[in-house]
């Protein structure tokens, strides 16, 4: 009984050493930010002059700015694209590769390789390829004999925004190859029984495939909502939040506050992006389930 | 056991190694008494500053060797390079040297004790008198001369004399109809007249031009006037024409400064606005344009005439400190790059213009587009200050988007107007 006791004493000494570092840097760099930001969040301050105490003014600032509106919806529209359009696409394609088609493993790395291309240089590639000048779509257009489709894509009010989430979907390499490798641990003994029962290729995706990487397609679409409300530099680097106010995002939102030193209005924007984050993840969970990685793993 | 303290022992022998290597190494350095200033610089890669300033940055490290070395840490974003310096500001921990741009946003920064004053030093041996008085003047808030100034930004209209001849213009429009007569002769023969843009953080063509038509309406002092007056207005009236009826690219909407400017050098337009600091690169870059570039004012669109948009582009800073020997080596340095004959070299090498005064002998070689950018300067009746200069940052973020809903949405100008107030509050 006594060793029973010091080996557990003991195991819990391992188990303190151990979290120790982990403990630190998340106190650090989590959980220090999220209360400074926080208290920030009621503070009026310039970063340079000292901090002043100044109750909800910088929600109410917030809330009151039309732009700060348009920041909210812009960000629910990324992350149903995610929702939507990314993640289906995703799901579409790894589908196809998990056939294991001929060229299969080349597709695979294409589709995955924009996401190793730094950001800075795939949006000029689009900023380039949008040019209503010198362009290749409305070069395109023009010479199919659609001039009259030629837009300023990035320019216009109908488009920016759409122009920006199309750019975005280059990126459903990196959902593709998380549900491609869930779909390829399926055993293939599963497809060849629904074979000898006569089941078609849509259906042995519909009635084994989907059941069976149900929680990592929500996996998947729980990091693409994620990063939707995240969401900076593609709308920063494309658009600057224009034209007229019609693409900003709370993430550029913040950046703006912080450029024009009004640090409390930019902390607050901080704290409404993680509480956003906090109802639309859970609001997912909610609707679709609890969808754990190690979970998915195991099936 | 035995096993234990022989492990114990090898720890503490290793951190008494650690120890005395750390204090060995702070005895050398103390020794050696070498100060080194970190100097986070734009002046870097492909500006045209960045040869003479490494050159220059060399020869002090040479000659102060085992003293004083300056050390440039490369940023060439220059956006990315405010933010770094504000972040840095705002964690009260400013690098030694750095360089930001005057405005009512940044004039905060002379708030406290972040910067160095360098108003005692400039008294001393007449190095005050070197620098332009009135941007020295400028650059002192209650009696605190926190930063030096020294890149003056001037910003004449820049015009292609040979498609302005091929269009049949012989001389660049001095009222609002000969100019708007020269836009329909340059778009009759398939040239756009003017660079516009509302991209980057400032939208910088499209602020100058909007600042040129300011100060023709508001004389110099239109920037001290309230939103509501009607220059505000006015001036965006022919902005809003200058993005329509093909009067600019069609790109001109969410175009960056790269864009705005591409189009110029690529004789697309005939129109543009920038600073001498993109001599350089247009004669490198353009020659052809560069040869048939010339300068001219803003045409007459209200009550004043031959103005010119002028303001401190940039301003030296560095840290506080209360170490003497760390100031001592600060100032030498800033005395170093901002001296007659250093000043004299980066504007030769770069076309820029600068605070420091200094004289051009027979040998020197003057661009001769720097030459009309001088000459430009003297003959200029005034100089107004741009909007980024003028205005809080905020405002000059919304100045591009108010340009996008003025033209996209049709807004009046004086829902612009009311959009650019909105942004100040």
């Amino acid at each position: 009984m006594r060793n029973l006791s010091s080996k557990s004493n003991r195991n819990r000494k391992w188990i303190v050493l151990f979290l120790t570092p982990v403990g630190v840097l998340f106190v650090a760099f989590f959980l220090y930010p999220i209360v400074f930001v926080t208290i920030l969040s009621f503070m009026e301050w310039n970063g340079i002059e000292p901090m002043s105490f100044i109750g909800i003014g910088n929600f109410r600032y917030l809330f009151a700015d039309s732009v700060f509106r348009t920041s909210i919806q812009n960000n629910v529209i990324w992350a149903l694209s995610a929702a939507l359009l990314q993640i289906p696409l995703a799901l579409v394609i790894a589908l196809i590769l998990a056939r294991e088609p001929r060229g299969w493993r080349f597709f695979r790395t294409v589709y995955f390789l924009p996401n190793v291309i730094s950001l800075v240089a795939l949006a000029m590639m689009w900023t380039a390829l949008y040019n209503p000048e010198f362009g290749l779509i409305n070069h395109l257009l023009e010479r199919v004999g659609a001039d009259h489709m030629t837009r300023n894509w990035l320019g216009e009010i109908e488009t920016a925004l759409p122009a920006l989430i199309f750019s975005y979907q280059i990126y459903i390499g990196y959902f593709m190859v998380i549900i491609l490798a869930g779909t390829l641990s399926i055993p293939k003994s599963f497809y060849e029984a629904a074979m000898i029962d006569g089941a078609n290729v849509f259906q042995q995706e519909v009635h084994i495939t989907l059941p069976a990487i149900r929680g990592i397609i929500i996996t998947a679409g729980t990091l693409a909502v994620a990063f939707a409300l995240r969401q900076f530099e593609t709308t920063f680097l494309m658009t600057a939040g224009g034209p007229a106010n019609r693409t900003p995002v709370m993430g550029l939102y913040m950046y703006r506050r912080m450029a024009g030193l009004t640090y409390g209005r930019a902390a607050a924007t901080g704290v409404l992006i993680i509480v956003l984050g906090i109802v639309v993840l859970s609001a997912l969970q909610r609707v679709f389930g609890k969808a754990d990685a190690v979970e998915d793993a195991r099936q | 056991m035995r096993r234990n303290l022989l492990l114990g022992l090898l720890v503490v022998a290793l951190l008494a190694f650690s120890v005395s290597t750390l204090f060995a190494g702070a005895q050398r350095e103390a020794a050696e008494r070498e100060i080194v200033l970190t100097w986070p610089s734009i002046w870097v890669g492909q500006d045209s500053k960045a040869d003479v300033m490494e050159e220059i940055v060399n020869e002090f490290n040479q000659q102060h060797a085992g003293r004083i070395r300056v050390v440039v840490e490369p940023q060439p974003d220059y956006d990315g390079y405010e933010d770094t310096i504000r972040t840095r500001l705002a964690a009260r921990r400013p690098p030694d040297i750095f360089t930001f741009k005057l405005s009512p946003t940044t004039a905060v920064y002379y708030s406290g004790d972040l910067l160095m004053d360098f108003s005692a030093d400039l008294g001393r041996d007449g190095w005050g008198d070197t620098f332009n008085q009135g941007n020295l003047n400028a650059s002192t808030m209650g009696g605190a001369t926190k930063s030096l100034p020294y890149e003056i930004g001037f910003t004449p209209i820049w015009y292609n004399t040979e498609l302005f001849a091929r269009a049949g213009i012989d001389r660049f429009p001095q009222t609002m109809d000969e100019f708007w007569e020269a836009c329909e002769k340059l778009k009759a023969i398939g040239v756009v007249p003017t660079s516009q843009m509302t991209g980057g953080t400032n939208s910088w063509t499209s602020m100058l031009w909007y600042t040129h038509f300011l100060g023709s309406y508001g004389g110099p002092d239109v920037w001290e006037r309230a939103w509501d007056d009607r220059a505000f207005e006015q001036a965006a009236a022919i902005i809003k024409r200058l993005y329509s009826d093909g009067n600019t690219t069609r790109d001109a909407i969410g175009a960056d400064a790269g864009v705005s400017s591409g189009h110029y050098m690529n004789e697309r337009t005939a129109m543009f606005i920038n600073g001498a600091w993109f001599i350089g690169r247009i004669r490198d870059d353009a020659p052809d344009v560069y040869r048939a570039t010339e300068l001219a004012p803003a045409p007459k669109a209200g009550n004043y005439h031959g103005h010119q948009v002028g303001w401190l582009h940039t301003n030296l800073a560095a840290a506080h400190t209360d170490d003497p020997a760390r100031r001592e080596a600060v100032v030498t340095f800033m005395r170093h790059l901002t001296s007659p004959e250093n000043a004299k070299r980066v504007s030769l090498a770069a076309g820029s213009l600068l605070a420091v005064e200094f004289e051009l002998g027979p040998q020197d070689q003057l661009d001769p587009l720097q030459a009309k950018f001088i000459e430009a300067g003297n003959q200029a009746e005034f100089l107004i200050d741009h909007m980024e200069a003028s205005m809080p940052v905020d405002v000059v973020y919304e100045l591009g988007q108010a340009l996008g809903s003025m033209v996209l949405e049709d807004r009046s100008p004086r829902e612009f107007v009311q959009m650019l107030q909105a942004a100040e509050n």
